[in-house]
């Protein structure tokens, strides 16, 4: 795997900073670099079949139903669905535990550092998916907590993905993820091609050459 | 089981339970280990396919079967574990062995989880006790990540059982698991803990496994385990991609580097045992290559004391107004930052004592060491006259760690080894016994035979014991300087030992003490001294080291010199220029500027006007930029962190007058349980701290009731909760309906990111709080 890097612009936007004045764009390039260096994403997923039941979308040989009006829209023009979970390990954890005893302002620039990271970890994964599968069209990802889509199936997406043997990570009783720097997915795969609906037209594969895009709108909404 | 069965012989082990039961169409995720009860027949067909196959030792069906994993499923870990032991044991034949299988409890520990180290103890005794009594033969724990539960594991099965008991581990290509455990001080500490064979199962093929074994097989003497997986998996189907002859192959540079049980994990089925049994036919162990020399560490962090490494001295209260009232205050926050500082300034090992009177050392050093660990990488020296709060460190130090200290005397002998050998700790000791402090160097070499000899006989390797014999005051007893660097170079030339020194204490009662201290500590290096103990944040001290090992070769091509002192132009804060003030010093964030001038100030000023009518006023400047988005959130609390400095000055000023502290009122934060992110908490800790409020941080993933009993306890009329997932709201409405019901509740305001003032208003909060600036706006209206 190619060694990945947060984005600084999207860490400067967690901590709702977008103008920030020069040295805090450096310190935070800096903190990027930093967390780049000790710590790669690793992520893993798996491909299944859909069915589409009257309470939601199975995926085929698990026990799992994607419940609710978002899946259904999002997964409607789909024949297979990819679970990913994506995690920085407890090795951030540590070491923001670190940064916390130590410094509170690197802290923050820390840990959103690890929030946008965990973020390109999901993009490679994505990237990774989208180039085993080139004649297939991805939809956006989308989480648990998106919409409608219930925080109750962390528990089975994070068993069917064998998460906490492969990454390392778990589920609590509340159905946060742990480590803290988590996230679990469902990426949608198509034969035909599928709005951006969450991340917008940056992100998607028909960008270029999209029609709502050229007279100015998008399909978002 | 006799132990002898796999000692110095290869062995045969089974392969994966989950693979075979997923080929037979189990979905994945769900508990295996209850086909034990509802599809007996299969279970044991699996396990007759195995001692078929060629397994000598098979894993009984129980990785899961704890009391974690089982809630809900209405069994029981006694009737699961029963059954799975008896499948197993029907299949067994003569010289075939069943293992009790251990698997991870499914949740992480303190400090990255919320649970204990003292339940997940008890959560493998269970599970150990049961294995025992149904007939296992001995038990593995295997697939762990985390050093630490691994500990625990092992501790419950050697002290609930006699089962002899092997561990592995996963680790990733790097060489580290998932939680950053290096392969060494896995094998340090699992082998001083008293594991009969250790290894490595999961996560990779053999072929990637092959580097990391041989690097296991140097750091132990126990046999040593390869179960790997059948390559990679396939992320689209689930399959893996080594067959059961490219995996056998694969297998053989592992005999090469010293392995000797061999089995296979995710992927493997009966096929790959039997493929494996064929390749390593009329092959003999390889031999062994043991580093034999001393080692301590932290999962993350091995330290082999193959040169001169520090010990710092500063956790430790003799002396030290503002430690003893950390610990009177139980202000931990306090000590790790002792520990923090040091770690910085580049030692190596931290010795850390907390004896003072009033202080219950059998309670607090664990918890010390709790605190410690979960922010400092560095290995530990448990500093105690109390026996009972060492063996209490010792059971909740994570990794291998240093005992301070034994002596000659007979009964400290008898009383303390047997725990330093329980634990595999490294112990140091003092060359002085019931007659004192011998003068002469034969007299003390005399004292270190037999503190090894009898180290020896309760089987602590040699490497383990670290000698110490005394520094002495020089202004006292002028002629015992010499004396001592003598005994080191004897210790050093005739028993080989690691020697330590608490070398400060030579200039003690003299006039500038650092020149003698460093000229004392040059020549005991010279003399062949490996651990001194010393302060590590007086430069020269640490300079002397980094000279030292420049002259002694140590410092290969003067790397480490070049580097510490091409780094001093360009040191970390620097003082800036003088016409700076206090409040532009808080302001631009500026530490170092804003503790000496405030320093400055208390020469000519009291503390509180200095709070008042200086540190104050420059925060609500900061605060204001930063509600008008011209300041952002990271300066914000560099700000607070300035202003951190000067409370410290304000501390350390009051503590030497012995006055009261300055406190403005006390408050409660915590973040309610089921919540593990704490970072908001944090921040609004960090900024109401440095307005001068005391901040009883609770921590995260709280109970209502020990919130609650804390307000109680303190007679807190504010508290702070936050909560982070709409998961834990629950937990935030029912921790502030409980606070009401007090005959005196306290005030509540609430805040984090699913926190709405709707929100607040609706769960009878009093005030809900957007940011960490809001919570001052509270702070002060409620308790000024």
């Amino acid at each position: 795997m190619p060694s990945l890097k947060p984005d600084v612009s999207e860490a400067l936007r967690y901590l709702g900073a977008q103008n920030a004045p020069e040295n805090l764009c450096r310190q935070t390039a800096e903190m990027a670099e930093t967390i780049a260096s000790s710590i790669q994403p690793r992520y893993t997923y798996r491909i299944y079949g859909l069915e589409f039941q009257s309470g939601g979308v199975a995926l085929c040989g698990t026990n799992i139903v994607l419940t609710g009006a978002s899946a259904s829209k999002m997964l409607g023009e789909c024949q297979q669905a990819a679970l990913l979970a994506c995690t920085l390990g407890t090795v951030f954890d540590q070491r923001l535990t670190a940064f916390q005893a130590r410094d509170m302002a690197q802290a923050v620039l820390y840990d959103a550092c690890g929030s946008a990271f965990v973020e390109a970890g999901c993009d490679a994964a994505v990237a990774e998916l989208a180039a085993r599968f080139p004649d297939r069209f991805l939809t956006d990802r989308f989480s648990p907590g998106y919409g409608d889509l219930p925080l109750s199936l962390q528990p089975d997406i994070c068993a069917a993905l064998d998460a906490s043997r492969r990454l390392g990570l778990h589920v609590t009783e509340s159905l946060l993820l742990n480590p803290v720097k988590s996230v679990t997915a469902v990426i949608g795969l198509s034969d035909r091609p599928q709005k951006a609906r969450i991340r917008g037209c940056a992100y998607c594969q028909m960008r270029n050459t999209c029609a709502l895009r050229k007279g100015g709108k998008n399909c978002a909404t | 089981m006799q132990l002898d069965i796999f000692q110095n012989k290869i062995v045969l082990l089974d392969g994966a339970m989950g693979t075979v039961l997923q080929q037979k169409g189990l979905p994945p995720g769900g508990h295996p280990e209850l086909l034990n009860l509802t599809n007996p027949d299969f279970i044991r067909s699996v396990h007759r396919a195995y001692f078929d196959a060629g397994s000598q030792i098979i894993y009984a069906n129980t990785f899961g079967a704890n009391a974690l994993k089982l809630d809900g499923t209405g069994y029981t870990v006694q009737e699961v574990i029963a059954a799975g032991v008896r499948l197993a044991k029907a299949e067994a034949g003569p010289e075939q062995y069943v293992a009790l299988d251990v698997g991870p409890l499914g949740t992480l520990l303190e400090p990255m989880g919320s649970l204990s180290f003292e339940r997940a103890y008890e959560l493998f005794a269970e599970m150990a006790v049961c294995g025992e009594k149904t007939g296992a033969n001995l038990a593995v724990i295997e697939t762990m990540t985390d050093l630490y539960e691994a500990k625990a594991a092992l501790l419950a099965v050697k002290d609930c059982t006699n089962l002899p008991v092997f561990v592995t581990m996963s680790f990733d290509e790097g060489g580290r698991t998932f939680t950053g455990c290096t392969v060494s001080s896995m094998a340090r500490t699992l082998e001083g803990l008293g594991a009969d064979a250790i290894g490595l199962n999961c996560s990779l093929g053999p072929d990637k496994l092959a580097g990391l074994l041989k690097e296991l097989c140097e750091n132990t003497r126990l046999p040593v385990i390869a179960k790997p997986n059948a390559g990679l998996p396939d992320p689209v189907d689930g399959h893996y991609d080594m067959d059961p002859e490219a995996f056998a192959e694969a297998l053989l540079p592992c005999l090469e580097a010293g392995v000797t049980l061999f089995g296979g994990c995710c992927g493997t089925s009966p096929e790959y045992i039997q493929a494996v049994r064929r390749a390593l036919e009329g092959r003999s162990p390889a031999p062994r290559h043991f580093w034999s020399g001393g080692f301590v560490c932290t999962p993350t962090n091995p330290l082999r004391l193959d040169d001169i490494r520090v010990i710092g001295e500063r956790i430790n209260p003799t002396g030290k107004k503002r430690f003893q009232q950390a610990l009177l205050e139980d202000d931990l926050d306090y000590i790790l930052d002792v520990a923090i500082q040091q770690e910085d300034a580049g030692a190596e090992i931290l010795d850390v004592n907390v004896g003072f009177p009033g202080v219950d050392e059998v309670m607090m050093l664990p918890r010390v060491v709790k605190k410690i660990q979960s922010a400092v990488s560095l290995p530990l020296q448990l500093d105690s006259a109390n026996p009972d709060a060492l063996e209490a460190a010792l059971r909740v130090y994570n990794g291998k760690a240093a005992v301070n200290s034994v002596n000659g005397k007979p009964e400290v002998l008898t009383r303390l080894l047997p725990v330093v050998k329980k634990y595999g700790a490294s112990v140091v000791g003092l060359t002085l016994d019931e007659a004192g402090i011998p003068q002469t160097v034969e007299a003390r070499l005399e004292i270190a035979r037999k503190i090894l000899e009898t180290a020896l006989s309760y089987e602590i390797p040699r490497e383990d014991v670290w000698i110490d014999c005394l520094t002495l005051t020089v202004s006292a007893q002028q002629e015992q300087a010499v004396e001592t660097l003598r005994a080191v170079r004897a210790i050093r030339q005739e028993l080989g030992l690691q020697t330590v020194l608490g070398v400060s204490n030579i200039s003690f009662g003299l006039p500038n003490r650092g020149l003698v201290s460093q000229s004392f500590l040059t020549q005991a290096l010279s003399a062949g001294l490996t651990l001194p103990i010393l302060n590590p944040n007086q430069t020269e001290m640490m300079d002397a080291v980094f000279a030292f090992r420049v002259l002694s070769g140590a410092d290969v091509q003067c790397r480490d010199y070049i580097a510490r002192f091409s780094d001093v132009a360009t040191a970390a804060q620097p003082v800036q220029s003088a016409g700076i003030t206090l409040e532009d010093a808080i302001c631009k964030g500026l530490k170092a500027d804003a503790a000496k001038l405030a320093k400055a100030a208390l020469e000519t000023g009291d503390e509180l006007s200095l709070v008042e009518k200086r540190l104050i006023p420059a925060l609500d400047r900061v605060g204001e930029g930063y509600e008008n988005g011209l300041i952002f959130l990271p300066q914000l609390l560099s700000a607070a962190q300035a202003a951190q400095a000067v409370f410290e000055a304000i501390r350390a000023s009051i503590a030497e007058k012995g006055g009261a502290p300055v406190k403005k009122g006390t408050l409660i934060v915590a973040t309610v349980q089921g919540d593990i992110h704490d970072i908001g908490k944090n921040i609004v800790k960090t900024v109401l701290e440095n307005y001068g409020y005391e901040v009883l941080d609770l921590g995260r993933d709280v109970p209502p009731e020990t919130i609650v009993q804390a307000v109680v306890k303190q007679g807190v009329s504010l508290v702070g909760l936050s909560a982070l997932m709409t998961t834990t709201l629950p937990a935030m409405e029912e921790t502030v309906r409980q606070l009401r019901t007090l005959p005196e509740p306290p005030v509540t305001f609430v805040g984090g990111a699913v926190v709405t003032p709707e929100y607040a208003r609706q769960i009878h909060a009093d005030y809900y709080a957007k940011d960490a600036r809001e919570s001052v706006e509270i702070a002060k209206k409620v308790l000024e």
